[in-house]
């Protein structure tokens, strides 16, 4: 069964029909082909599908692509704006934030979902915020790194 | 500038932070289907029946793989020994195990087509650990099928027939007996670990599509694309050159990917359906699919009462699962370096690869080492409290040197261990006497602990590099490395930069493509900067060669006397005096054009000899430090990592911060297996299997004070000295945060992983309850 779906993905209004029981995470990838969101656990713990909804962080693998009718979408390949990276992709990129990169999409995600609702996180809101995003490799202390650098500088802007 | 040494910004920074990498279950083709596998719901069956034909009917099912189609053709794959079907024939063993498969046109079909086989099944007993699978009478998982001349490795591990024990390794020194007399005191310990996922967020993907030419094309998330090409090449009787298997990036690995997983299912349903098939697995599927070998380690040690280790005996068992995989070279793995990396006259070390109902192991990073370093290295601080004297002292002691010959045969070389424990220790703030001291149990205590690895690694092996240069003065190299995270493309196009002087971001380095890129043994046991950085350090040092050998002529000076700086050829001392790439190329070729081509097969020469256990067991040898300092709750058991310091022998650091970015993976992952990380089965049914019930360390899991430090010392044989770090870290993270909580906690000791809170809760009772009767 097909169900009408109206919304925004990365600034560009969508009208289509989507499968009732297809994740907000299937749509993106199959349909859209926005591939940057990736699935790791499928149950919604390990972050590496996670998308703005509306602003919040997701994960996409657990939303239906039907509960996105009306909302705002924004996915990692909506970050950048064309050679210019977004702050938090900059910030990742100057920290070496990342290795094999698999769950980096959904980590950066967060990581705004985090940034614009709490702009100067301590580093305990930081661990406490980013504590559903696992990354196997590791690279913990360099994503803190990375996210340290973009709360001194929006503390210097304040 | 040197490319040496920095900290080169890795060159797939860009593509992973736009979400633009490609990974394996990334890639589509036209005309793709969808695979998803029927799985046994029984640890131990005989298969009575399988029936698709419900299945078949359902509209949008493209081809349906069961036993029936495998009748007449090579149905068995493996790396070592081929006991693993493409689908179950007559039996299944383990929950998990498959049975059949679907590609349908949609996912969802697939799943709905699956459910839709009818199986009928005869229960058979099952046997889950290894002790137990060692018994007389045990069900006998694979019996003379596994150790008939289908073994790859028949000569090079012994084992038992008709039993589930699928090979023994063994070797000594000196003499035992003797040994043992003239020890003061003996130490005998029983240590086990638990089943761990390797729990690379990237689930295992591949894609294969069979062209109409009969050439078989694989895109894999492997870390072995040789291992994937040979094994599919003799599971359908096709010349290598008719497989090829490309390798995008792979997220995550740590030896979960190296051998044959999901290949040889793909590729067989591909070739039914006629169709491109993908196959992506679900995590649950991947805790069924791979993980790391549970163990028991029995070790006896023998001590002179000044603390010379002067005999010890240790015997392993390592859970390999219902297939062998890599198994025989893990278990050997682990008796090579059983031992541990001390300087012991008299010892007997053996280790058995067993087989158990339960999934499917193979490598894990660190590779059946981490097993026996929990049990010598834990048993060392026992040995030091004994004994009154300084853990730190007491391994100093004992610890290999340079020069030193080792209980395999081999002569050590670049030896940094007793440099990486001292800089461990100094950076936890290691106080002899302070951290001797006694604790009153009560409320939160703090401890601190260390210990020491060595490792070998896969030896003898392969890599081969073709760099070409290009007339403007840029780069590519060919290899078959994987990007699996490590950074092996940042690190591989540094040596090449360092070797034709120009800058790393003229250097580009492919994919594997086996049809392109020459032969590597593996990307796993922390090889490649080794042996593939070697090879291409070799293969950019000829196109250096002829560079020089034109510069001479044009420049009018002696080869001896020039240098590539910055791009130019120029004579030393005269910079004045250059010619740009290009220009050598017009030199040579009387235009800028063409290119110039190097390549060069690198092997690492060496091996033991089954039958004694010596020879040369590694190219280089993995030496490192571990050091924390720990809080534990004795009243709730709970215990929370203060400080965690890893030192580790680097040879030189290409490119340091990947390096230490690998030791704080291995630090992250080890801490999570020391403390909770662990697969449970009732019966052989997986309890755990989703990271609902099994997470890995999250961020708050991460220590506040976390320190990754390199040593030096610099490999005759690596390129530029380097040797490999990938795994150093890791083995001696699980005793030296055991060793912690025992220090913290008067000497009490848990010998079993994880260290769980109850575990610690247990301990600590019985002792309050003991000095109550006291």
């Amino acid at each position: 069964m097909k169900i009408e779906l109206r919304t925004v993905v990365n600034g560009r209004e969508i009208e289509t029909s989507v499968k009732a029981n297809q994740t907000l995470l299937e749509w993106l990838r199959d349909d859209l082909r926005l591939r940057g969101s990736r699935e790791g656990c499928g149950v919604g713990v390990c972050g590496s599908c996670t998308v703005l909804v509306d602003g919040r962080p997701v994960s996409s693998c657990l939303m239906l692509a039907t509960n996105a009718e009306g909302k705002e979408i924004q996915t990692i390949e909506g970050l950048a704006k064309g050679d210019e990276l977004d702050p938090v992709q900059q910030a990742f990129l100057d920290q070496q934030a990342f290795q094999c990169g698999y769950c980096t999409s959904g980590m950066i995600m967060a990581t705004k979902a985090l940034l614009s609702s709490n702009p100067t996180p301590s580093e305990e809101e930081v661990r406490d915020y980013l504590s559903g995003n696992i990354c196997r490799c590791g690279t913990y202390q360099e994503v803190m790194a990375a996210i340290k650098t973009l709360a001194e500088k929006n503390l210097a802007n304040r | 500038m040197s490319a040496l040494g920095e900290n080169f910004s890795r060159v797939d920074g860009p593509a992973k932070l736009r979400g633009w990498a490609q990974f394996t279950g990334d890639i589509e083709m036209p005309g793709m289907v969808y695979a998803k596998a029927l799985r046994s719901g029984y640890a131990h069956a005989r298969l009575l029946r399988v029936d698709a034909s419900r299945a078949a009917k359902l509209p949008g099912v493209v081809a349906i793989l069961t036993r029936d189609d495998l009748k007449g053709m090579n149905s068995h794959f493996g790396p070592v020994v081929k006991d693993q079907p493409v689908v179950a024939m007559d039996r299944v063993r383990y929950v998990g195990d498959i049975i059949a498969a679907v590609a349908a046109e949609e996912k969802d079909i697939a799943e709905e087509a699956v459910e839709l086989i009818e199986v009928e099944y005869e229960a058979l007993p099952a046997v889950f650990d290894p002790a137990a699978a060692m018994e007389p009478g045990a069900p006998i998982l694979h019996g003379e099928s596994a150790k008939s001349e289908t073994r790859l490795d028949r000569d090079n591990f012994r084992y038992e027939k008709n039993s589930n024990v699928l090979s023994i390794y063994h070797a000594e020194q000196g003499d035992i007996v003797a040994g043992f007399k003239e020890a003061d005191e003996i130490f005998e310990d029983t240590y086990s670990s638990q089943k761990i996922q390797h729990a690379h967020i990237e689930p295992h993907a591949a894609l294969a599509y069979w062209e109409p030419s009969g050439k078989l094309v694989i895109y894999t998330s492997t870390q072995n694309p040789s291992s994937i090409r040979a094994q599919l090449a003799e599971l359908f009787n096709l010349p290598q050159s008719k497989v090829r298997v490309i390798v995008p990036y792979v997220g995550g690995g740590y030896g979960g990917k190296v051998h044959p997983r999901l290949e040889p299912l793909t590729a067989t349903l591909a070739r039914k359906a006629h169709r491109p098939v993908q196959w992506v697995l679900s995590r649950e599927e991947v805790f069924l699919t791979a993980h790391c070998h549970a163990s028991v380690v029995k070790i006896k040690t023998g001590v002179k009462r000044d603390g010379t280790i002067v005999a010890r005996k240790v015997e392993g068992f390592y859970d390999t699962g219902a297939y062998a995989l890599t198994g025989p070279s893990t278990t050997k793995n682990g008796g090579e370096v059983g031992g541990g990396p001390d300087r012991i006259a008299h010892q007997d070390l053996t280790t058995y690869c067993v087989y158990t109902n339960t999934p499917p192991t193979g490598p894990y990073r660190g590779f059946g080492v981490p097993q026996v370093c929990w049990a010598y290295e834990s048993q060392m601080d026992d040995i030091a409290r004994r004994l009154g004297i300084d853990p730190v002292e007491l391994r100093l002691k004992n610890l290999v040197e340079e020069g030193d010959r080792f209980v395999t045969g081999d002569t050590l070389v670049s030896v940094g261990i007793s440099e990486c424990l001292k800089r461990a220790a100094e950076a936890v703030g290691w106080q002899s006497k302070e951290e001797q001291q006694r604790r009153a149990l009560q409320g939160k205590v703090r401890g601190k602990g260390l210990a020491v690895m060595i490792k070998t690694t896969m030896t003898p092996s392969n890599s081969s590099a073709l760099v070409r240069l290009n007339a403007d003065g840029s780069a590519v190299l060919l290899t078959s490395s994987v990007e699996i995270g490590q950074g092996t493309q940042t690190s591989l196009a540094q040596i090449v930069a360092e070797e034709l002087g120009i800058s790393p971001e003229r250097v580009s380095v492919t994919f594997p493509d086996t049809d392109v890129t020459p032969f590597d043994q593996s990307t796993s046991s922390s090889r490649t900067i080794f042996t593939m950085g070697s090879a291409a350090r070799q293969a950019a040092g000829q196109i250096r060669q002829q560079l020089l050998e034109i510069g001479a002529h044009a420049l009018e000076a002696n080869v001896e006397d020039l240098e590539l700086v910055n791009g130019n050829l120029q004579v030393r001392g005269a910079p004045e005096k250059r010619r740009t790439i290009s220009q050598l190329f017009q030199a040579h070729y009387g235009a800028a054009v063409g290119s110039m081509a190097g390549s060069y097969d690198n092997q690492t020469r060496g091996g033991v000899d089954p039958k004694t256990g010596k020879g040369k067991a590694s190219a280089f040898f993995f030496l490192s430090a571990c050091a924390v300092e720990v809080e534990v709750d004795s009243e709730t058991g709970k215990v929370t990592i203060e400080k965690i310091v890893s030192a580790v022998d680097a040879g030189k650091a290409v490119n340091p911060r990947q390096c230490h970015m690998q030791n704080e993976g291995s630090m992250i992952m080890s801490l999570g297996s020391a403390l909770f990380e662990e697969m449970v089965f009732d019966n052989g049914q997986p309890i755990n299997a989703t990271f609902l019930e099994y997470m890995p360390p999250s961020m708050e899991d991460h220590p506040r004070q976390f320190q990754s430090v390199i040593v030096e010392t610099p490999h005759p044989e690596g390129p530029f000295g380097a040797k490999g770090v990938g795994e150093a870290a890791l083995g001696p993270v699980e005793p030296a945060i055991g060793n912690a909580i025992a220090n913290a906690l008067n000497g009490l000791r848990i010998k079993d992983l994880p260290i769980r809170p109850d575990r610690i809760f247990k301990v600590v009772q019985s002792a309050k309850e003991e000095s109550h009767e006291n």
